[in-house]
C-alpha cells in the first residue's frame, strides 16, 4: 500500500531524531569527564541531518518513496573551547593547576534535547495520521 | 418535431464486449488475492521476527518495531476487508430471489 511510503518517510525522521538525543545524553554524560580513553579532552559532538536525495516529485510519479525522508549526515564534533577549572588536587590538572573539562553547553544540550523530543513527536503524529488515513480508507462501504 | 441524436455516446459503444475487454479473469482476482495474503503473511512474520529481535536486546529502534507492527497490521486488514465485501456480494447473490 502506499501508505507506507509515509510510513518509512516518518520513520527515518524518528530516526535522526533518536541519533540527536544519543548525541545529546553523550555530552551530558561527558560534561565532566576530564579524559577520555585515548588521553585527549571530550569534544561536544553535533548532528548535520539533512533529506535525502529522492526527489518528491520522482517518488510521486511512481517510484519508491523509500528513498525519501531524513538522514544524519554527519555527527561532527563541536570546536568549543574547554572550559578550565582551578583545581590543583585533580590528577588531570595541569602545571598552574587548572583541570580542562569538556565546552558541553548543558543549557543549549538541553534546549536541543528538548527539540530533538518534540520533533519526534510529531514524526509519530505523522505517522499515526497516514496509519488513521489508511483506516479510514479501508471503512469505506463498510458497516451499511 | 426534430429529436437529436444521442451525441456523447461514442458511436460504437457495445456493453457486452466493453464489460468483457476490461474485467480482470477469476484467475486474475485469484492470483492477486494470493498475492496479498502471502505479502500480509510475510509481513506478519517479519514483525514478529522484528518483536523477538527486541525481546533479544538486539534492535535499537523501538520505532521500526512499532512501524512494521503498524504496515503488517495495516495489510492484514486491507485483506479483512476485500474477504468482508467478498461475502456481502456472495451472500447479496445467494439471496436473490429466481
Amino acid at each position: 500500500m502506499d501508505y507506507f511510503g509515509a510510513f518509512a518517510i516518518s520513520a527515518s525522521g524518528m530516526s535522526v531524531e533518536k541519533t540527536r538525543l544519543d548525541v545529546v545524553a553523550l555530552n551530558l554524560a561527558n560534561v565532566h569527564s576530564t579524559r577520555t580513553a585515548a588521553g585527549t579532552l571530550y569534544q561536544p559532538l553535533t548532528v548535520i541531518s539533512g533529506a535525502k536525495p529522492g526527489a518528491f516529485a520522482a517518488a510521486l510519479a511512481g517510484a519508491s518513496s523509500a528513498a525519501l525522508g531524513a538522514q544524519v549526515h554527519d555527527v561532527r564534533p563541536v570546536p568549543a573551547p574547554p572550559r578550565l577549572v582551578h583545581e590543583p588536587g585533580h590528577p588531570d590538572a595541569d602545571a598552574k593547576g587548572f583541570v580542562a573539562y569538556p565546552g558541553v553547553n548543558t543549557l543549549n544540550e538541553m534546549v536541543t534535547m528538548i527539540a530533538a523530543t518534540r520533533a519526534y513527536e510529531a514524526n509519530v503524529a505523522a505517522l499515526n495520521a497516514a496509519r488513521v488515513m489508511a483506516l479510514r480508507a479501508l471503512e469505506i462501504g463498510g458497516n451499511r | 418535431m426534430n429529436v437529436e441524436p444521442v451525441g456523447f455516446l461514442p458511436p460504437s459503444l457495445d456493453v457486452a464486449s466493453a464489460a468483457h475487454a476490461d474485467a480482470a479473469s477469476p484467475a486474475d482476482f485469484a492470483r492477486w488475492v494470493a498475492k496479498e495474503i502471502g505479502a500480509t503473511s510475510e509481513k506478519i512474520v517479519q514483525s514478529d521476527r522484528m518483536l523477538q529481535r527486541l525481546a533479544a536486546g538486539e534492535v535499537d529502534n523501538l520505532h521500526q518495531v512499532m512501524v512494521s507492527l503498524e504496515e503488517a497490521r495495516l495489510s492484514f486488514q486491507l485483506l479483512v476487508q476485500v474477504r468482508n465485501r467478498l461475502l456481502e456480494a456472495y451472500q447479496d447473490v445467494l439471496k436473490m430471489q429466481v
